[in-house]
């Protein structure tokens, strides 16, 4: 099954992701705000996350994640909507996104701008 | 309407108050937006008599049409007021984040006026305006104002999403040749708007949005982007080059064809093993950070590996290499890369201060100047001098109470003027005019100071992308500098970033134009668009008492040979380019557009 790589160390934070999502989801229209895929940014690094599922449910499994002795908020990199965190609600109308992958390959409009080789198309 | 929102925001701090204008659609078809619209909005508002620094100049931000729509390095935001330092219209280009953010918020162009009485904070979430007192953050340095002003707002996640233009302590005491910062980058060709934006009291502009924009033919538009992205791809400058160093690789070139300064201009040999892009790798792990939508992502981060600079700031560029650097003797990127991010911090421009500190150098050399007089050994490559006179330079205490007028100014106190390397008040970007002669000409006849990046003729002078031009050679280079300065004016207008020239034709982004914003343009139209940009810049300048005489380069350029390096011998012949660079721009000998040039594109008043 096709899955998308994110590679965060790639990641430029240039945000073209963003705007290549909402250009093909919603008809001629740009908006970071309207797109399934977002970047985040902690400090001078950034995530690339694909939105996941709607949780409207308070989080339970929230912790500090520590790699080589730096903390990361965790919800930085969580694929899930919550109303902690209001990314992936569209703006306009409220509804809940989730990436659908374009429909069918030759690969998501996401990947095809990511000229960093951030996002990447794999099977597995 | 298609690629712009059509609002303009106008805020006046004197009163405190905002209000929201739509845009003359005329307007937008005539100067399409960014840096054009900007200048024809600014020149209609602001008399080229006023003061800089009173509080009836205006500071205009204004993102071009195809900023914000996912068009390939589609993010550059102009700002145009009066320079304090040049005494022209000056126009930085902002590029990162901020112009994107803003045309989110529902605004192409945002109009400050007035003066505040306390230092305020200008913040725009969507369609909420609000001036905040910021009377803790005056005084803090860019990056600080940055961090305090997200963890001041309550919701961490639109703290994310928020961006911030600032301006730093060399910005608020008035320093000519402070810029502004915009999300941590720095903005080029800023000399003296920083000082414009402190004379207001205004510390900074934070922005955040959500609103969409349209584009004319989606799919159309999709499959041209895709185009370009691969057309970059396979460019080798901009696929390798730009990607793996940034504009720093220019260093290596500009030295081989003894472009590259020393010791304010006054010799070109450097060393280059400790400054080329060997020496970049070994001295900063890099890491790419891109503007919005850009698939180049030529700005570099520092990670330094040096204890005192862990993770901060950002790697030199050409022109910081240049400027701070080469033109002051020092070639340790360590230090190189130190100053930079001071002035980044301090809210400094880098060639403005670069030009200053090297003038100053110049004059210690020739014992015009003594350190006991100044209090601090300022000799060519002394490192550590600089580094504290950037440090102090904001503060106007002590020595660096003589830098704050800038370069010219010094050069005058000490009855030098020909020391001063400079045009219009500005001093030279790093490119030493004698080698490359277009770039000459450019420097001598840029409305907006001798800044290289209003005009790109190295790339073909020097890097010879689409065209083999010789640099030393003067023949068709007035038609080939009119023509960079005509592409640079209506790129900045677009919205667009003029480095993918070193991978792409003019022609090719003229198809992403019309799909984005439905219009029917050639490239003979965006040119003539350019062309009159250049032009009302140049009305204005006249206006503000500028003529024929502030086209000349410094004497050094035209009649002392290079002293030594590749380009030895040379001199700029730019005084038998000009007489032919005004013909090529219909303008008379003194260099005054013609009535009929006038006319011709639809100027009059």
């Amino acid at each position: 099954m096709p899955r998308i790589k994110i590679d965060h160390v790639k990641c430029t934070g240039c945000r073209h992701c963003e705007t290549a999502c909402s250009l093909n989801h919603v008809a001629n229209t740009a908006n970071p705000r309207r797109s399934r895929i977002r970047v985040m940014r902690d400090g001078n690094r950034y995530y690339p996350v694909i939105s996941g599922p709607f949780v409207d449910a308070a989080c339970t499994s929230k912790q500090l994640i520590e790699i080589e002795g730096q903390h990361y908020d965790m919800c930085a990199f969580c694929r899930a909507s919550c109303p902690e965190k209001p990314y992936f609600i569209e703006a306009e109308t409220g509804i809940p996104l989730k990436c659908d992958f374009c429909g069918i390959p030759p690969s998501p409009s996401c990947v095809r701008w990511c000229n960093t080789g951030a996002l990447e198309l794999v099977e597995d | 309407m298609n690629g712009w929102v059509g609002r303009c925001l106008r805020v006046n701090l004197t009163e405190g108050r905002h209000t929201v204008e739509e845009l003359n659609p005329a307007l937008l078809e005539t100067f399409l937006g960014g840096r054009g619209l900007g200048i024809t909005v600014f020149s209609h508002e602001v008399s080229p008599e006023t003061e800089p620094l009173s509080p009836e100049n205006k500071l205009v931000f204004s993102s071009g049409p195809l900023v914000g729509t996912g068009a390939v390095t589609g993010a550059s935001c102009n700002v145009i007021t009066m320079s304090s330092l040049t005494g022209t219209i000056a126009c930085a280009k902002m590029r990162g984040h901020f112009g994107a953010e803003m045309k989110y918020a529902g605004f192409d162009m945002i109009i400050v006026e007035g003066k505040a009485e306390t230092p305020v904070i200008l913040s725009i979430s969507n369609d909420t305006v609000r001036i905040i007192p910021a009377l803790e953050y005056w005084g803090r340095q860019t990056s600080e104002t940055e961090d305090m002003f997200k963890k001041s707002l309550d919701n961490q996640w639109a703290a994310r999403e928020t961006f911030l233009v600032s301006i730093g302590p060399a910005g608020e005491r008035q320093l000519p040749m402070a810029t502004i910062i915009n999300d941590r980058f720095l903005a080029v060709g800023g000399a003296g708007i920083g000082a414009v934006m402190g004379s207001k009291n205004l510390k900074a502009i934070a922005v955040k949005g959500q609103h969409s924009l349209e584009v004319a033919d989606g799919d159309r538009f999709v499959q041209v982007v895709n185009t370009l992205i691969n057309k970059l791809n396979s460019a080798p400058l901009t696929s390798q080059s730009m990607t793996q160093w940034g504009t720093a690789f220019l260093v290596g070139l500009c030295y081989q064809k003894g472009i590259l300064p020393k010791n304010n201009f006054q010799q070109s040999s450097v060393s280059l093993k400790n400054i080329s892009t060997d020496a970049l790798e070994n001295a900063f792990a890099l890491r790419s950070r891109g503007c919005f939508a850009c698939p180049i992502a030529c700005i570099k981060k520092t990670d330094m590996k040096h204890h005192a600079y862990e993770g901060r700031g950002m790697v030199p560029t050409y022109l910081a290499i240049g400027s701070l650097g080469a033109n002051c003797g020092i070639s340790n990127l360590s230090a190189i890369g130190m100053a930079n991010m001071l002035c980044a911090d301090m809210g400094l421009d880098p060639v403005a201060v670069g030009g200053t500190v090297a003038t100053l150098m110049e004059l210690v050399e020739k014992k015009i100047a003594t350190a006991e007089e100044l209090k601090i050994d300022l000799r060519f490559g002394n490192e550590n001098a600089v580094l504290d006179t950037l440090r102090l330079i904001a503060t106007k205490k002590g020595h660096a109470q003589r830098l704050g007028p800038g370069a010219k100014a010094i050069a005058e106190s000490y009855e030098r003027p020909d020391v001063f390397m400079g045009v219009k008040g500005l001093p030279l970007a790093p490119f030493d005019p004698r080698a490359i002669q277009g770039m000459g000409l450019h420097f001598a006849t840029c409305n907006y100071g001798p800044h290289h990046l209003y005009g790109y003729t190295f790339i073909d002078e020097l890097l010879n992308v689409h065209e083999d031009s010789d640099p030393s050679g003067i023949e068709g280079k007035p038609a080939l500098t009119k023509r960079y300065q005509d592409i640079t004016a209506v790129m900045d207008s677009l919205g667009l970033c003029n480095w993918p020239l070193m991978g792409l034709k003019f022609k090719n982004f003229v198809p992403m134009v019309n799909s984005c914003l439905g219009t029917h343009y050639t490239a003979d139209d965006l040119l003539l668009i350019g062309e009159r940009i250049w032009n009302a810049e140049r009305l204005f300048n006249m206006k503000a008492g500028l003529n024929a005489s502030d086209d000349i380069l410094p004497k050094r350029f035209t009649d002392e040979p290079i002293a030594d390096g590749p380009g030895e011998g040379q001199v700029s012949r730019v005084n038998e380019m000009l007489p032919e660079y005004y013909r090529e721009r219909g303008w008379d000998e003194h260099g005054k557009p013609l009535p009929e040039t006038v006319k011709n594109l639809g100027l009059e008043d």
